[in-house]
């Protein structure tokens, strides 16, 4: 992530750089001089769909939509309505850019509202239906002229400036320079971090306590807004709109200089728009070749290059694993458990059942957690053990029953909500942020703890990955993203730990260092929940083992009473003869 | 209103190929194909070149176009789809997307911008019916869709490769381990896939002339076919293309042209956010 | 030689990930023999990467009748007549009990296809009452019943099988189990991979128990039945249950 962001705002200076120079350098070749001020207006199209794709992963095939929401909004407002004597055409121009930018926007906040039900193709399609529906209203509605559009739109004069002419050039880098700002401001910030955990993996990020669904709308509604920010100086610069130059193709054109140019980049979208603006002019004595050159070059960045041309610079290849040495801590002794912070349990599940389909999941489980101790939820494959984890962080909800965390009901909440009340939670698969380093997974816990103070430094140490602080979580071996992940979960200082799984796939020694880490855990107040194979783990770590078969609750109890007791044993080795 | 309907159905039997055909692409390979829509139009032009250069007869020039459309469709599926799949969903989606700038400007750069004429499947042009009087290849096409169907429904209902690749599509790792050779199956599936693609355009090509650049409006328009009936099922992806036609031939019967369009794709709309598996049932493949 | 299948220090896993270190095992002809394990352990990695599905091969050798079968495809493992019946059953749930069927046979003749289909449906009575229904609206037993039946239409001379009592009640456990018996009476070799241990132990020949991705224990099916070592695998050390 840090690779690609730096990446990235060198890039933007090197292209304002070069965006002076050529303004300066290029200021007679008037044909020149256009196709880089449209090639700018596509550029803020292109970098609110580079935050969208490269970010959520989803892809709109609508922008163009947006656009043209923005353009006709200036081109109705100051060419076909009469405004009060009095308002100066910059003012005129202001209030309808601004009015178009905000439609765009709450449309897109419809559309990203639309989004959280459909992905992939549906949500493409939709996107596109979005802009086919547009466009077909402007030509049929008799206000907006038709196909031939609005014409006479008056250039925005304020006082000596105009807002046109060779001059439109400055002003359209401009408004590119502002998008970027923002954007990369954005991106670098908390909304970057929270943007770069839910397009590695949305799932892990809703648990790490991001609120997935929101971000989600809101980075939709931006696209849409810069789209229809972009769209309301096209139809002042160019003193006309019509429908056509806003279509369906131009959409296309748009997520194809993103892709192009490499999504989830600010320098991608402006390079892919540049290359496309100036292909287009300099193509036109090549008239189907350039097209058919676009399209190939586009299969093959899809096909080679999937984070586009900017991609080069800053995407290594996987490398070899890094290792950090295990070393188990000397055992902290018979731990002094902390005392429980509250006599209300951390976790309480009361008569909790799932079924999928005809499948009974989770059958009627009831129980409590001691505080500060660690309970161990054993049983065969299938049991339902997974299923219940979903259900108490809210990844799925259960049927009927009742979730209380912390004595409070949180059985119809989503999953950030419940971590924000102190439930942290690993996975089967060490689902980690594949793109952020080490360092970067275990300050996402952040989202979950506002407001309490945490040290990624010391979380680092703790779990013995201080020396991979900067190494991207996509390169580390399976043990060390096991404990990565550990450390994720634990350095936000949840008061309710969900491990499921942690030994699977640990050689001896790592399993020894996890040990002494759930102990240590433990000692410091934390209540875990423990799902695991490994019964020597399960045997040496808990407090107390609940064993799940078929979805029910068979046993309960210490350890040694549980490894005893004659229905586990045919859970576990089948009926005896 | 006989008219109409057999405009609409007309108009549909397209939708109705292209919705089934993005079907069968994306059972088999999880991609949805944007392109699907421009080899239509390449049929059509295939069919053209068949007719003007080689001098066939329109019937033999059908088969051959749909032969090319299957050589294309696994030409396709092994270097671009297969390729863009082990990336992922996404690219496959993108590399489809170049894909229809690589025909759409191919096709114009080989036979032209201008769309041409294609001889009708025989020299008789209209019938009365009931009153109406009705174009005959409209039912050259809607004979000619019922028998494909009828060829498809044979295929991979009565026949073990049929079964085989729909079983590939099913469960791939299942089917491996059956001794099913799941990438050729694959393959097969865009073959036939794109094979029908190009067969709707020669079959349609005699009443909407062949050639031009509203490829991307019949796939999308195919793929509203496909959503309304339910993406997962054959029967409702041709059920839902033929709906289609007959909903945008009776919308353009009374209101304006611009507007037909729209209301299509609202009624997409409308249809993904309240009956997202289709109007036929069937559960849902993409989403989860 | 009577060994029907040698597997040689096998590493196996997924990506980057290793599960299996070092695995060696054989199968004699008509012998009955059971990798049992705690979840986890690699049971199931060893079927898939014998059968090269899914999971990754890193080291060592698999030989099957005779010839080395290590980096075929798993088309070519099938021809061979190694059959794997594996986790989750992978059925063609869309498609009927009979096309599932046929479609186990689909690198056989067609006559031969038909015979061997007709003798899954006497072995399996349950099935033939159910030939037309999609495999998706079975119960769990048949559906267990069919992905061994499918396996059965390739006409086998290895079967391997992934936890198929997985889900079941323990009387359909028993009729499956009787079942694999009988197959292994006709001379077919089997792999089964089971958590189920004791009852897996009063059927096969010989086990292996896998711990952790190796194997820690192996022997006669009746010498394993009575080893406390083995409860203590699933159960934890210290365990001081009846033996």
């Amino acid at each position: 992530m840090k690779a690609r962001l730096r990446v990235d705002l060198r890039l933007q200076c090197a292209f304002a750089v070069l965006v002076v120079v050529f303004g300066i350098a290029g200021a007679r070749d008037t044909a020149l001089i256009q196709a880089a001020t449209y090639g700018a207006l596509y550029a803020v199209v292109a970098i609110g769909l580079s935050l969208l794709l490269g970010n959520t992963n989803l892809i709109s095939i609508g922008q163009a939509g947006f656009f043209a929401i923005g353009a006709y909004a200036v081109a109705y407002l100051t060419a076909s309505v009469t405004w009060p004597a009095g308002v100066t055409p910059g003012a005129q121009f202001l209030v309808a850019s601004v009015l178009g930018t905000l439609i765009a926007g709450v449309l897109g906040l419809a559309l990203g509202i639309i989004a959280l039900r459909f992905s992939g193709p549906y949500l493409a399609m939709a996107t596109l239906a979005f802009d086919a529906i547009v466009i077909g209203l402007l030509r049929y509605v008799p206000a907006f002229g038709g196909v031939s559009g609005i014409t006479n739109v008056p250039y925005p004069i304020f006082g000596s400036i105009t807002l046109s002419g060779p001059n439109a050039y400055w002003y359209a880098w401009l408004l590119v320079a502002v998008a970027a700002a923002a954007t990369t401001a954005m991106l670098r910030g908390r909304i970057g971090r929270a943007l770069e955990a839910i397009r590695n993996d949305p799932l892990a990020a809703e648990v790490v306590g991001i609120p997935v669904r929101r971000y989600t709308v809101g980075v939709f509604a931006y696209a849409g807004a810069l789209a229809g920010l972009a769209g309301t100086f096209y139809a002042s610069f160019l003193g006309l709109v019509v429908p056509d130059a806003v279509g369906v193709t131009v959409s296309i054109d748009i997520l194809l200089m993103v892709i192009l140019g490499g999504s989830g980049t600010v320098s991608g979208a402006i390079l892919g728009a540049a290359v496309i603006a100036f292909t287009n002019l300099y193509g036109h004595s090549y008239q189907n070749l350039r097209p058919i050159a676009y399209g190939i070059a586009v299969i093959c960045v899809a096909i080679f290059l999937p984070h586009g041309l900017v991609g080069l610079l800053w995407h290594r290849r996987n490398v070899k694993a890094t290792v950090a040495p295990v070393d188990v801590p000397p055992a902290p002794g018979q731990t002094a458990h902390a005392k429980p912070q509250a006599t209300t349990p951390w976790l309480e599940v009361r008569g909790v059942s799932k079924h999928f389909g005809g499948l009974v999941a989770v059958d009627n489980v009831s129980f409590a957690l001691e505080n500060g101790t660690v309970t161990a939820l054993i049983g065969p494959n299938g049991a339902g053990k997974t299923t219940l984890f979903n259900a108490i962080d809210g990844v799925v909800h259960a049927d009927t029953g009742t979730i209380l965390v912390a004595g409070r009901d949180v059985t119809a909440w989503e999953p950030h909500r419940i971590a924000r009340l102190g439930v942290a939670r690993s996975f089967q698969s060490a689902r980690l942020f594949g793109d952020m380093t080490v360092a970067e997974n275990v300050a996402t816990s952040a989202f979950a703890t506002s407001g309490r103070t945490f040290d990624v430094g010391a979380a680092l140490t703790r779990f013995g990955i201080a020396s991979l602080r900067e190494t991207p979580a996509r390169d580390l071996a399976f043990g060390d993203r096991r404990r990565v992940e550990l450390a994720r979960s634990a350095a936000g200082r949840p008061d309710l730990l969900l491990l499921d799984e942690p030994a699977a796939g640990l050689n001896a020694l790592e399993r020894e260092r996890l040990r002494t880490d759930i102990e240590s855990l433990r000692g410091d107040g934390i209540t875990v929940l423990l799902i695991e194979h490994d019964m020597q783990l399960v045997m040496d770590v808990s407090d107390r083992v609940i064993v799940l078969e078929f979805g029910s609750v068979i046993a309960d109890g210490l350890p040694r009473e549980v490894q005893t007791n004659p229905a586990v044993i045919e859970a576990y080795l089948g009926a005896s003869a | 209103m006989i008219q109409l309907l057999v405009a609409g159905l007309t108009v549909g039997s397209t939708y109705a190929l292209v919705a089934l055909g993005i079907h069968i692409i994306l059972r088999a390979t999880r991609a949805i194909n944007f392109a699907q829509g421009d080899f239509v139009v390449l049929g059509g032009l295939f069919a053209l070149s068949f007719v003007s250069q080689l001098h066939v007869n329109i019937w033999v020039a059908l088969l051959g176009s749909t032969a090319l459309g299957f050589v294309l469709g696994a030409l396709y599926e092994r270097f671009i789809l297969r390729a863009a799949a082990r990336v992922n969903e996404g690219a496959v989606m993108i590399a489809s997307i170049g894909t229809v700038y690589v025909l759409l400007y191919g096709h114009a750069l080989i036979w032209g911008n201008e769309p041409q004429p294609l001889p009708t499947f025989s020299s008789a042009q209209q019938v009365q019916l009931g009153g109406a009087t009705i174009a005959v290849q409209s039912i050259w096409v809607i004979a000619l869709l019922a028998v494909m169907l009828a060829v498809l429904y044979v295929f991979f209902e009565r026949t073990v490769y049929g079964k085989a690749i729909r079983a590939a599509a099913n469960d791939p790792i299942g089917a491996r381990l059956a001794g099913i050779n799941v990438d050729r199956a694959r393959s097969v599936s865009a073959a036939i896939s794109i094979a029908l693609a190009t067969f709707a355009g020669t079959i349609v090509g005699p009443i909407t002339l062949v050639g031009g650049s509203n490829g991307i409006t019949i796939t999308v328009k195919g793929f509203v076919g496909a959503i309304l009936g339910g993406l997962a099922s054959p029967i409702g992806c041709t059920a839902g293309g033929l709906l289609v036609g007959l909903i945008e031939t009776l919308l353009g019967s009374r209101f304006a042209h611009d507007l037909v369009d729209p209301l299509v794709y609202a009624i997409l709309l409308v249809v993904l956010l309240v009956r997202p598996q289709g109007l036929f049932g069937g559960r849902r493949i993409v989403r989860d | 030689m009577t060994e029907r299948l040698i597997v040689r220090d096998l590493d196996a896993g997924y990506g980057r990930l290793q599960i299996l270190r070092g695995v060696s095992l054989e199968v004699g002809v008509g012998e009955f023999v059971a990798v049992l394990g705690a979840n986890g352990a690699g049971k199931t990695t060893l079927l898939r990467a014998i059968s090269r599905s899914e999971a990754r091969t890193m080291r060592g050798s698999v030989v099957f009748e005779g010839s080395d079968i290590t980096a075929l495809p798993t088309e070519a493992i099938v021809q061979r007549g190694l059959l794997h019946v594996p986790e989750g059953r992978r059925l063609f749930t869309d498609l009927s009990v009979d096309d599932n069927l046929r479609l186990g046979g689909f690198l056989r003749s067609r006559a031969q296809v038909e015979s061997a289909v007709d003798e899954v449906y006497e072995r399996f009575p349950a099935l033939t009452a159910r030939r037309r229904s999609i495999a998706f609206a079975l119960s769990g037993g048949e559906q267990q019943m069919l992905a061994i039946g499918r396996a059965l239409v390739a006409k086998p001379l290895l079967l391997m099988l992934d936890e198929p009592s997985t889900g079941l009640a323990p009387r359909v456990v028993e009729s499956i189990f009787a079942i694999i018996a009988s197959l292994r009476a006709e001379g077919t070799s089997i792999l089964l991979v089971e958590q189920n241990a004791r009852l897996t132990l009063r059927f096969a020949d010989r086990a292996y128990i896998l711990e952790h991705g190796e194997i820690s224990l192996s022997g006669q099916a009746a010498e394993l039945a009575a080893d406390p070592r083995v409860q203590a695998i699933y159960l934890g050390g210290h365990s001081n249950a009846p033996r």
